[in-house]
């Protein structure tokens, strides 16, 4: 369960406050819940991910999260470029306290993320599509009641792609899933309620196709 | 079911390690040999001084062997710099990891000097036991002396780390003003000139700088008929570095939420 009340969000910028990206969000997501987010680009839709899986915080509001909350996949932060992919993994089992099985995830993750010998280079010698089956990887490896989705899929070939989805489908039931995506057809595959950012406001549906349609009708109007 | 979380005292500890083998993995193996230019630093400006005092012919410097001047000033100097240089830069050097919300920026700090007292204990201890082979006398005379001396610089570096790491985010050009400052500071805390040569008016000024106090007490432990500065204040370094530790505490408090924003 996360649980949003009244929750505004502003940057500094070099001339003073921003404008407000987000204007008084308020909403709860039940546990094993799938939620698409959608909204235009600028929309707050990474701000919102990043405030949810506690990386930011908001200017105002409260944000409670009654829940293990994965880090947002998909933008390539939280990998250190001079380091192997390996010992990337190795900190983040750490920080997640995996210290004792620390073995049985690291080949977990070497299984899944596939990508060969690359595991052992260093991260800055991978491609956009390496980072994210690497991050992907990653963060299947803990048992998060909530994970957090920043277009973890858009970058990744079609085999990758693909078996994305299937751990997604096996989560579902499991675990709850908060995604961005720019793909009707993802969203519709992996979600079941959405919901709509527009003008700093969340809207919420219970389900994902009106949650579309309203989305894709403000833009054609 | 949920899973029950940790403690969050658990958590910060099992951060702290991660960071900790992040970091010391980083500084050797990144770079080729990486850990010989560890050594290679304090090192080679010991042997640079040494050439110089003994084309000159300084056998001893206020009564003690000059190797041993040169070491315990050059040691303790080099702990407190590169730890408040590291720390300076801490936050800005891994704000990447800031998209775990397990690690906040103080850890980071925390961090990197603890990373930076390990090196600089591991550095001295075989610099000493190199200088040993050659047969001079590097035992100290109070060796606890020498590590409460040694261990209030590293508490000056941290202060003085966690006040900057702040301020250099706040105000990006004060880390020029900084490398400046560095520079004079090598030379204004008697790591080459011994403070007590100088004469008292300009003396009484130098003594401001709490560094000063740190090595010249090292040296007076490892020999106690050294002829160190007569105004030494060890409490004047501990009180130093505590207020720059509060200072740097209450501004990471304050910033903390600003450091993580993008």
């Amino acid at each position: 369960m996360i649980v949003l009340n009244d929750v505004h969000k502003r940057y500094r910028t070099h001339h003073g406050p921003g404008k407000w990206v987000l204007n008084g969000v308020s909403f709860s997501i039940p546990s094993k819940l799938n939620v698409g987010l959608v909204g235009r680009n600028g929309a707050g839709k990474s701000t919102l991910l990043r405030l949810i899986g506690g990386i930011d915080v908001p200017s105002s509001g409260t944000i409670e999260r009654h829940s293990r909350v994965s880090w947002p996949m998909g933008f390539s932060g939280g990998l250190q470029g001079s380091l192997t992919g390996r010992q990337n993994a190795k900190f983040v089992c750490r920080i997640h306290g995996h210290d004792h099985d620390l073995v049985e995830r690291i080949a977990y993750i070497q299984d899944f993320a596939e990508i060969g010998a690359a595991f052992d280079e260093p991260i800055k010698t991978y491609s956009s599509g390496m980072k994210s089956r690497l991050q992907f990887a990653m963060s299947l490896a803990f048992n998060f009641d909530v994970y957090i989705s920043d277009e973890i899929t858009s970058t990744g070939d079609a085999a990758f792609r693909e078996k994305a989805a299937k751990a997604f489908e096996h989560l579902i039931g499991k675990a709850g899933l908060i995604m961005v995506s720019h793909s009707d057809s993802t969203l519709r595959q992996f979600c079941k309620a959405g919901i709509w950012l527009h003008q700093g406001k969340a809207i919420w549906f219970d389900d994902i196709e009106d949650a579309l349609r309203n989305y894709n009708e403000s833009i054609v109007a | 079911m949920p899973t029950p979380n940790r403690l969050p005292l658990l958590v910060v500890l099992n951060t702290w390690k991660a960071l900790f083998l992040r970091e010391v993995v980083a500084r050797i193996s990144t770079e080729r040999a990486a850990w010989l230019w560890i050594l290679f630093e304090p090192l080679s400006h010991v042997g640079f001084i040494l050439i110089l005092y003994s084309t000159i012919r300084v056998r001893t410097i206020g009564g003690i062997d000059t190797i041993i001047w040169i070491m315990a000033g050059m040691l303790p100097f080099f702990t407190f710099r590169r730890t408040a240089v590291q720390c300076m830069n801490a936050i800005n050097a891994n704000r990447a990891l800031f998209a775990y919300r397990q690690v906040k920026p103080i850890d980071t700090v925390f961090v990197r000097a603890g990373t930076e007292l390990f090196l600089m204990i591991l550095v001295s201890i075989i610099l000493f036991s190199l200088v040993a082979l050659f047969g001079h006398d590097v035992v100290p005379a109070n060796p606890l002396g020498v590590l409460v001396a040694f261990f209030g610089l590293w508490l000056l570096g941290l202060g003085f780390g966690l006040t900057m790491s702040i301020v250099v985010e706040l105000v990006p050009e004060m880390e020029r003003v900084v490398g400046a400052i560095m520079y004079p500071l090598y030379l204004l805390s008697g790591v080459m000139l011994p403070i007590a040569s100088i004469p008292q008016e300009l003396r009484e000024w130098l003594l401001f700088n709490p560094i000063v106090h740190g090595l010249e007490d090292v040296r007076l432990s490892f020999a106690p008929f050294y002829h160190a500065v007569p105004e030494l204040d060890l409490a004047y370094l501990f009180e130093a570095a505590l207020i720059l530790i509060f200072l740097g505490l209450a501004l990471q408090l304050r910033f903390a939420d600003r450091m993580v924003m993008e």
